[in-house]
């Protein structure tokens, strides 16, 4: 009588992949949905407040560092990386250049919360001079314990 | 006799769609950013506008101190103290300006929380401060000059 073996049938272990495309999908969704490149990196601690408004897009940025980096001022267009600048003048001259383009131009200031008055009120100055009508000082949301 | 096409099944390769999405997320999470897009904004006066000449006296001074300390028509207040003080004011001549005067050494930080403060005028006291100006170091010493006030 021959042996009939019961032949055992070998299932090939594997991961359920069908799902990861549905996913990753839905995160490139989110991500072009909520894409925006920020246009000034500086690391910063913002000051926190309770009244906090949008502020619009493509506003052209001031940044101060913390005073730890030298409280370097930046200024971007809003739609290019910040650039650097060394002297209150510059700042006078890139925001009269773009008050010149558009008189509503708003300009938005981003510093660190422990940078001394001297360098916001000096930045101020220069948006003032540059008859800047619309600023918008950036800020993080004040929570109930601070 | 009858030959029986081998039929090819037509399919879309799709392999290699993992790798560009996965490298499609990795860019995505690298160049966005949940950046702060929220603040405090205010306007500065039109200067085709009639800007009224404001005598001290005709406004609450606000002065922001290094450390944070504040006085208020120069007397010496708290935080908390301060919308109830200038509510007061505000009761008399609703019209009044906030003067917010920040000393160069104070800290940005010590600034924005008093400008804070300010703008929550209406929901802590009931009362709308119309005006908050915060005139910078050189309008400050340019009114001293004029009044021949040595800064």
């Amino acid at each position: 009588m021959a042996l009939v073996r019961d032949r055992v049938r070998k299932s090939a272990a594997g991961i359920f992949t069908a799902s990861m495309a549905d996913i990753v999908f839905l995160l490139i969704v989110f991500f072009v949905l909520t894409y925006k490149v920020e246009v000034d990196r500086t690391k910063m601690q913002l000051p926190d407040t309770w009244i906090r408004v949008k502020v619009p897009e493509k506003a052209a940025v001031v940044s101060i560092a913390p005073p730890t980096e030298g409280s370097i001022i930046r200024v971007s267009t809003g739609e290019e990386m910040s650039l650097p600048v060394s002297t209150d003048e510059e700042v006078v001259t890139f925001a009269s250049t773009l008050v010149a383009q558009d008189p509503n131009k708003e300009f938005i200031i981003k510093a660190d919360e422990d940078v001394p008055y001297e360098r916001v009120d000096a930045v101020l100055d220069a948006l003032k001079q540059s008859k800047v009508k619309y600023i918008f000082l950036l800020s993080d949301q004040k929570t109930v314990d601070q | 006799m009858k030959i029986k096409k081998k039929e090819i099944e037509s399919e879309i390769f799709t392999g290699s769609m993992a790798d560009i999405s996965f490298l499609l997320i990795i860019y995505f999470m690298i160049t966005s950013a949940f950046s702060a897009t929220r603040g405090l904004d205010f306007a500065l006066p039109d200067e085709n506008q009639d800007t009224p000449e404001i005598k001290q006296e005709d406004s609450v001074d606000v002065y922001v101190m290094p450390g944070g300390q504040i006085q208020v028509d120069g007397k010496p207040i708290a935080l908390e103290g301060l919308l109830p003080y200038v509510a007061d004011k505000l009761k008399q001549n609703p019209d009044k300006p906030v003067i917010l005067r920040t000393d160069p050494q104070a800290t940005y930080g010590d600034m924005i929380a008093v400008f804070d403060e300010l703008r929550q005028a209406p929901d802590k006291v009931g009362i709308e401060i119309k005006t908050i100006s915060i005139p910078t170091q050189r309008e400050i010493e340019n009114i001293w000059s004029m009044l021949g006030i040595a800064g």
